[in-house]
This record gives C-alpha cells, structure tokens and sequence, in this order.
C-alpha cells in the first residue's frame, strides 16, 4: 500500500455543513480514510493553528477550503492554506462564490453589526464584541479574490456523491471532471414548452408533481443553475434556490437567472414586480460576492 | 481609463446604449440623417433584438465603469422576433428592482421603446439618461 496522502481541512466562517456532507459519505469513509493522512481539521483532529502553521510550504498535498472570509483570521487562514497546500480546493458555494454570508454585502459592516449586536428583537443597547474574538473584515470578498484555488466544489453543501468522485479522482491522479449540465439536464419532471401565467411563492397553491416546477410558476433556477447536485431538489419537490451557482465559472448567475425567468414568463412590468418579491435575494442568493453586481458593491465599500 | 484620471471638473458621462437592429438603431439613425442633435455621451451598440441583451451586460457595463446603460427596442408587439422585446421588458423589471436593492441609483439605467420612425424619440431619451446621470455623477467615485 502506498503511502497515506497528506490533507488539510480548513473552515472560515461558514455553518460547517460542507464537512458534514463529507462525512455523509458513510461507509465510503471506510475506504478513503486509510489513504489520507489528516494533517488539519478544526473540528476533527487536534491540531492547532501553530501546527499548520509549522508545516514546510506544499508539504500538503489536499487542501479543501469551507466557507468564505469573514474575520481577519479566515482570511489568514485561507493564505496560509495556500502557502502550505499543492493543490487548494474551494469546498462548497461559500467558499466558491461568497454564498449564503455573502449576503451580508447587501448592507454595510455597521448596518450588519446593528442588527447582530447592537439593537434587534431581543437586546437593546449591546456591543459589539472584540475580546477573545477576530476582527471583522469589512465586506465580504470572494476567497479567491485572496488567494488562487485549483479546483471548485460547489454546493450548499456539495452533494456526498461529488465530494466521493472527487476525493476517490485525487487519490488516483485522474482531473475532477464534473460535467457542465445545468440542473434540468438531471430533472425528471415534463416540460411542456408553455409559457407561464403567473408566478407563484413556493407556499401556493399544489403542485404537480410530475410537471416542471417553473412552468407551473414556482421560482425554480434549475435552467440556470450547474447541475453537479443531480437535480435533488426538483426531483424531491421543492424548487431549485441555485445553491451550485451559475453553469460554467464566474458568470453573473443572478443576471441569467433574470434573463431566464424573462423567457419563460414574459409578463408585464408591474406583474413582475407584484410577484417576484425579492430578486436580490432570491437570485443573487449564492454568488452575490462573485458576481458583477456584488463586484460593484464592494467597489463602493472600497471607496468609503 | 482609470479612476484617478475621472475629475470631475471635465467628466463626461460615458452611456453604453444597446440598440435593437430592426427598430432603434435605425431610429438612431434616422436621428442622425434627419440631424436631430442629442448628446454625443451615448455609444452605441447594435444588437438584434433587446432579448439578447443579458441582464449581465447591462450590470457588466457598470462593473466595468459604464456611467448609464440604455437599452433601446422595438415597442411591444412590434418586436421583429414576435416576443423578443416582452422578455427584456419582464427581465428589465427584476433587473431595475435588483440594481436599486444592491444600492445603485435606477437614474442610471434606462429602457425605452423607440421604432424606426422616431428619430426625435430615441434622441429625447438620450437626452433624458444623459441629463439624469450626470445629475447623478460618474459612477466610479462612489459607485452608487
């Protein structure tokens, strides 16, 4: 038996779900674990910072990133990743495109701070803390925007079945080759090809359940959303939110989440507005911090 | 150009316009034969059909330091393609609702209907955009 490969997990700040999709692999573990030498895993294994901090550079050979950079201490934490890993792969959509923390750049630090901290529901008056804890950054950046990844992952969380071909790909040498389908490529429900009436929250009304969700008026992002989950959502029920981002790298996935729900319900203006509450939420979701449209956001945050 | 060279004191708002082949760039066009004047800070590019136009292209262009973006077309049930024009006005709503949502001024972004015919039309939202943007001031100093 060859020698067990050195790997590095690190998490920014993220809801550690991506790592709890790895270990769903279950049984698979069984046979994946014996190969890997685990050099770093907050949660998992005792190493501290220092450690990983003490190891050669490129003595790792797997990094896997979670989450995206909130604290001064993600952000060092994703350099030092880089200095000390061969190959860094951004794990999940957090870490590949700002994710759900991501739409904290819809309103500054401060507003985000008030919220958390200072006034909301339950305290009046609080602060916000600085023993003990990181600082802040400001916005928050695209991770690779600090340091250059070789692979991305995406998913909120990526499935356990990609987070198997790839760790099973690595260990053997072979590229991750993930096909660039969207999720209606993997959707089994009927298209009919008819354009929708009107567009529905996703507590209206009953759906067919062998119908596309879209056409009967659900805000489902399958057409415009990388299909690596296999369409688990549409198949199981319940409309795709777009959490593998946009199909193809770095285009703006909210921008072509608009243009498709433009084509396939092409209603008036005031209708649009009427029915589709929130489209900064509902289709900048995942990618805000890639995106143009957050690239622009983080230019003003830049200039104040 | 980059932002240090932006001074205000001899900026010119830069106004990327999307004009759909069939109607408004030959509206811009007849503007131009029948000399209509409009401001000169439009550029204009030519596209088949404002269904083509991506949303992105229009957020692209601010990224990119646009400081108004026009998208320009046939009036609806004129669209050369039957229905091209009906999805950019749908897609324009989210668009418009979503640019105003991630702190950008909607000033700064304009659809409008103008045919073949209406030269002075088209020349009038020209006008209209340009005066609202540099009312609104260029786009890289504060990128609001």
């Amino acid at each position: 038996m060859t020698d067990p490969v050195p790997i590095a997990m690190g998490q920014g700040s993220s809801c550690w779900g991506c790592f709890q999709s790895l270990v769903d692999i279950h049984l698979g573990l069984a046979d994946v674990l014996p190969l890997l030498d685990i050099k770093y895993w907050q949660a998992v294994a005792d190493f501290k910072l220092h450690h990983l901090e003490s190891y050669p550079d490129k003595s790792v050979v797997v990094g896997l990133y979670e989450g995206m950079a909130r604290t001064e201490e993600d952000v060092h934490l994703l350099k030092l990743m880089r200095d000390k890993c061969q190959i860094l792969i951004a794990f999940g959509s957090c870490s590949c495109f700002g994710g759900i923390p991501g739409m904290a750049n819809f309103s500054d630090i401060e507003e985000c701070c008030d919220v958390k901290f200072r006034n909301n529901r339950t305290v009046k008056g609080g602060k916000v803390p600085s023993e003990n804890v990181p600082p802040l950054e400001k916005t928050v950046k695209p991770n690779n925007s600090y340091v250059d990844f070789d692979i991305y992952l995406p998913g909120c969380p990526p499935t356990s079945k990609v987070i198997a071909t790839a760790v099973n790909a690595l260990l053997t040498g072979r590229p991750i080759e993930l096909p660039a389908h969207a999720v209606c490529h993997y959707c089994e429900r009927e298209k009919k090809e008819e354009p929708v009436e009107s567009w529905l929250r996703d507590f209206q009304g009953i759906s067919d359940p062998d119908r596309c969700l879209l056409e009967q008026g659900y805000l489902c992002l399958g057409s415009s959303t990388w299909g690596v989950c296999e369409a688990q959502c549409p198949n199981a029920g319940a409309p795709c939110k777009g959490c593998h981002g946009p199909v193809g790298h770095f285009v703006d996935h909210g921008a072509a989440s608009i243009a498709m729900l433009g084509s396939y319900g092409p209603l008036e203006a005031e209708e649009m507005k009427a029915q589709i509450k929130d489209p900064l939420g509902s289709f900048w979701r995942f990618t805000y911090p890639a995106s143009h449209l957050g690239q622009i956001r983080l230019r003003r945050e830049g200039k104040k | 150009m980059t932002t240090a060279a932006v001074e205000l004191k001899d900026w010119e708002p830069v106004i990327v316009a999307f004009c759909c082949n069939w109607c408004s760039y030959a509206g811009a066009d007849l503007a131009g034969t029948s000399r209509i004047q409009y401001p000169p800070n439009v550029r204009i590019i030519r596209v088949n059909c404002t269904g083509r136009v991506d949303p992105d292209f229009v957020l692209d262009a601010l990224d990119q330091g646009a400081d108004g973006v026009l998208v320009s077309g046939c009036h609806p049930g004129d669209c050369h393609y039957t229905s091209g024009n009906l999805k950019m006005r749908a897609r324009w709503a989210l668009l418009e609702t979503a640019i105003e949502g991630a702190g950008i001024s909607p000033d700064r972004v304009r659809l409008q209907w103008a045919s073949a015919s209406e030269g002075q039309r088209f020349a009038d939202g020209v006008k209209e955009l340009t005066e609202k943007v540099r009312k609104a001031g260029p786009f890289r100093r504060k990128w609001t």
